[in-house]
């Protein structure tokens, strides 16, 4: 296997840079991406986000660089502002591919910097440049100004102005997400980091790799939901619209209700009759899932069009994908700025309009006016105005668009995700919603511990690889197991992989517990066990009984080797990784 | 989870793929539950509990030919290659695992093959399969390689011959005894057309438990729709035809909606075929017989290598045709709907069996039947052409 992969560790402080090699068995036990992240910050995970020493770490997996569908991706790790937990985000594009091609597995960045730079690497080696002229421009603006260089990760206004939820764009319209790593950035004083090179990424056994990428290929092709005329490659992820709405579990108006009567109005073929949605998407992949309208502008995905619509009681589509657009050059997640504006309004008795929303937008961004109490995100705007049970959220992190009363596997995962609220974690959605790879039932916690707390080993192993979620529609890790066989030489297994998964879940958590988290954490917003959905059409859509995900809870603690009061039963755990 | 554990050992026994008495299921959730035959099931426990599984199935087939495929293996092989589409898609292949390769510590040699793949076939054990996100997974998958061992035995014995001992009286208490010819005496169907959607989904739930019932399809394999003005009302994905209710989703045929995502794979085929004959009803199912004779090809020096997706060719078994191409948004649904109309049925490539009703399931049921007796008299047929020649040469 080759496993002379480098490691480029930036000091923003000092200017220093250096690549070193990647110790080969580190790469055996974390694989890469959020694995090898996670494993980077070992020394430093209980320092602030902010702290100039807390590291943002880039990093690609072994696949990457390969014809391996779904591979060109990577996953940034630190921790969260927004959370305050170890956070990772996978994230496609151009970038990874592009980094790779630089040479590199893995960019390390630590420091502040004292002026804006950009971080410019090739395979030809790094630099930094002075980025004075881009502060304060938008995520378009600067990838335009940067695009000569290579791909583009930049951040926006909200990450320069550390607002909770900002990301880091890729120049291809893709998100590093959610938890506010744009804000660690900007405190760093890096703009934006540009990748491009000219390397190839050897396959070790090309029979064996060719023969896994066809099985692959055919199983997505088996599969309604990637490659189905209605599924993802035709509509994006806003094929699930209609599908929400039809299970009942839409959050709607701040989660008060779980079905938009409107949801129409923004589903996938309302988007693509109203903006002629052509596919676009990440390199090399060929599901396409993402899409753009004819002038090139990407449009929303599914959890974008409902939290902009249904969540805030908005059914103008114009409006939803002008929200889409204000933060995304703005360099803000979608989700948490949306279920921000909804907690703020069931709080002051309306949401907002569409016409308020992009002023809203901006101010957050630039930390104006409601905007400096709104970029903190919902737990800490809920809590300054005396609502704290309105924020609809799980370790600060703002819920998507599937809601936990409608499936309660999905409920349990958000408790337990490591980086707050987040249905990709373990994503029961797809055998509790899509049926993939089989159907489970949705409204029962019977072996729902078992079956999240597998699944979370096996995504943290596919973050490592870094694979794409929805491939797994249709294949499984039975293929990117021999992927990866071929495409490093050494054996690979999907039980081999879990176990990778379940070493890289564990140290997560127990960054978390050094940090301060508890069983206490791990829960749900009171408003899912005591109010009940949008019943109707023969759907019932009760409160959770609190009690028996208390039980279910217990159960996982107990599967992961846990105490029932999810600690670890010794202080030793890190000490026998490797 | 001792429910679903009663549950689907029911389906195993109902469907005749285990010897009665000879199956055990282990389920983990934050405990292990293991029942059935006691060797059995504290086997798929111990397997269980080295894998991140939710459940393990060890059962012994109703048939030995799984048992005849891996001792008539080369010596060395690590596992059989049945080339039917549900292999080709989703098990890729079947390991084999031999007494002696398993006699030191058998949970611990199955577990290792089990770690990756879905299905082993255990010499004086049997097949064992997990399930790594449900129960019913593990239900899946020993059927899957049930039905896989089934079909290359059948291909395998017809091409070769019988070679081990024991294997001709084997597969003639299989032939006389065992078999029982598919038949659509004694179901009622409603006469169609049908308008009321109420009436269309009883419909369909009564049909896909017929289709199961009368051994024309496997696990959850299959599919079922029914068309009633522009809206086709198809089974979903993964969906066992034998629990359709909750389970069939309406799709409009302008895809205003895509609320059907979660419908079957085959939705554009079954779109297609309504589009080209003006049927109202389809039916797809496995029968065995006819996957088997459907890989049956005597072309000479053809140089087309993968012929279940790139044969153009359209072959007859009868009167039914028989095309290739892949399942899902592959080539079938190119391929079936121009040759299904006039004879209203058509045989996919290594993989199942199209039929349709003009007004009701009825024609597609019993055209279906048909099929698959047609092919069963087609493979005894040429077997016993083979078994004479044998004879005479003898």
């Amino acid at each position: 296997m080759s496993l002379r992969e480098q490691l480029l560790v930036v000091d923003l402080s000092s200017g220093r840079m250096r690549r070193e090699e990647i110790p080969p068995d580190l790469l055996r036990a974390y694989l890469g991406g959020r694995g090898l992240g996670v494993r980077l910050l070992r020394e430093r995970h209980t320092l602030s986000p902010y702290d100039p020493a807390m590291p943002v770490v880039i990093a690609v997996g072994p696949l990457c660089g390969t014809p391996a569908p779904t591979s060109a991706r990577l996953s940034v790790v630190s921790r969260s502002p927004l959370t305050g937990t170890v956070y990772d985000c996978s994230a496609g594009g151009r970038f990874a591919w592009r980094l790779r091609a630089a040479g590199l597995f893995a960019i390390l960045i630590e420091g502040k910097s004292p002026r804006p730079v950009v971080l410019a690497v090739t395979s030809a080696g790094e630099e930094l440049l002075p980025a004075g002229g881009l502060w304060g421009k938008g995520t378009g603006d600067t990838v335009r100004a940067l695009s000569g260089r290579g791909s583009v990760a930049a951040i926006g206004p909200a990450g320069e102005n550390g607002v909770l939820f900002s990301n880091i764009m890729m120049g291809e319209g893709n998100a590093v997400g959610r938890g506010g790593l744009g804000a660690v950035m900007g405190v760093k004083n890096l703009k934006a980091v540009v990748s491009d090179g000219d390397l190839r990424t050897p396959v070790a056994d090309r029979e064996r790799f060719d023969r896994a990428r066809a099985d692959v290929l055919r199983l997505f092709r088996a599969s309604p939901v990637i490659f189905g005329e209605l599924g993802i490659a035709e509509y994006g992820t806003p094929a699930l619209v209609d599908l929400m709405r039809q299970r009942r579990m839409a959050p709607t108006e701040n989660f008060r209700r779980t079905v938009f009567e409107d949801s129409s109005a923004y589903s996938g073929p309302a988007i693509r009759a109203a903006y002629g949605a052509k596919k676009d998407g990440c390199h090399g992949c060929p599901i396409q899932c993402k899409k753009s309208a004819a002038d090139g502008r990407h449009l929303p995905e599914y959890e974008t069009v409902s939290h902009f619509g249904a969540l805030n009681g908005i059914a103008d589509l114009h409006a939803i994908v002008r929200s889409n657009d204000a933060c995304n050059d703005l360099g803000m997640d979608t989700i948490s700025a949306a279920a921000t504006l909804s907690a703020w309004g069931e709080a002051r008795g309306r949401f907002p309009s569409p016409e308020e929303i992009g002023p809203l937008l901006h101010d957050i961004a630039h930390r104006r006016g409601e905007g400096e109490l709104l970029a903190e995100g919902s737990r800490r705007v809920a809590e300054a105005l005396g609502t704290p049970g309105l924020s609809m959220s799980v370790k600060s992190l703002e819920l998507p668009a599937y809601d936990p009363r409608g499936a309660y596997g999905m409920a349990l995962a958000y408790a337990t995700s490591n980086r707050g609220g987040c249905h990709l974690r373990a994503y029961p959605i797809s055998h509790e919603i899509l049926r993939k790879p089989v159907a489970s039932d949705r409204f029962s916690f019977s072996g729902k511990a078992r079956m999240i707390k597998i699944a979370e080993d096996a995504n943290a192993a596919v973050d490592s690889l870094v694979a794409c979620k929805f491939a797994f529609f249709g294949a499984s890790l039975e293929e990117y197991a021999e992927l990866l066989s071929g495409a490093t030489g050494d054996p690979h297994t999907p039980q081999g992989l879990k176990e990778i998964g379940e070493r890289i879940y564990l140290t997560e958590r127990f960054y978390n517990a050094r940090n301060g988290f508890t069983r206490a954490e791990d829960d749900l917003p009171a408003r899912f066990f005591t109010e009940p959905g949008s019943h109707g059409e023969g759907i019932d859509v009760p409160p959770i009984d609190r009690a028996r995900f208390e039980e279910e809870l217990t159960k996982y603690y107990r599967i992961r080797g846990l105490r029932d009061d999810g600690s670890f039963p010794d202080d030793g755990f890190l000490g026998r990784q490797p | 989870m001792r429910d679903q554990i009663a549950k689907y050992a029911g389906k195993l026994l109902r469907d005749r793929s285990v010897v009665p008495g000879r199956v055990a299921i282990a389920a983990q959730d934050d405990a292990m539950i293991s029942e059935g035959a006691s060797d059995l099931s504290r086997l798929a426990a111990d397997v269980l509990s080295r894998l991140s599984c939710l459940g393990v199935v060890a059962a012994s087939p109703s048939l030995p030919f799984a048992e005849f495929l891996l001792r008539r293996a080369a010596a060395g092989a690590g596992a059989i290659v049945p080339l039917d589409t549900e292999t080709r898609t989703f098990l890729h292949d079947i390991p084999i695992a031999r007494s002696e390769e398993i006699a030191a510590d058998p949970a611990r040699a199955i577990a290792a093959l089990l770690s990756n793949r879905k299905g082993v076939i255990a010499e004086g054990v049997g097949i064992v399969a997990s399930g790594p996100v449900t129960l019913e997974q593990a239900y899946i998958h020993y059927s899957c390689v049930f039905h896989a061992a089934f079909v290359k035995y059948l291909l395998d014995v017809l091409r070769e011959g019988f070679l081990l001992p024991g294997e001709e009286e084997a597969f003639r208490a299989f032939r006389e005894t065992f078999l029982r010819p598919p038949t659509s005496e004694g179901l009622a169907f409603r006469p169609g057309p049908l308008d009321d959607p109420g009436e269309v989904l009883a419909e369909i739930r009564a049909v896909g438990r017929y289709t199961v019932e009368r051994g024309l399809v496997d696990s959850f394999f299959g599919n079922i729709s029914y068309r009633v003005g522009d809206t086709i009302f198809i089974s979903q994905t993964a969906a066992s035809l034998d629990e359709l209710s909750g389970c069939i989703d309406p799709v409009p045929a302008d895809n205003r909606s895509t609320t059907g995502i979660t419908a079957s794979s085959e939705l554009l085929a079954h779109r297609r075929i309504y589009e080209a004959t003006g049927a109202r009803a389809i039916l797809h199912g496995h029968p065995k017989f006819a996957v088997a004779m459907s890989m049956l090809c005597e072309e000479k020096n053809c140089p087309i290598k993968d012929c279940w997706k790139d044969c153009p060719n359209v072959r007859m078994i009868g009167d039914t045709p028989v095309v290739a191409g892949e399942i899902g948004a592959g080539g079938l649904a190119v391929r079936v709907p121009p040759v299904i109309g006039a004879p209203g049925k058509a045989i996919v490539y290594g993989h199942g069996v199209f039929a349709i009703g003009r007004d009701g399931f009825g024609e597609a049921f019993r055209s279906m039947v048909e099929v698959e007796n047609r092919c069963r008299a087609d493979y005894y047929r040429r077997l016993d052409a083979r078994s004479g020649g044998q004879s005479k040469s003898e």
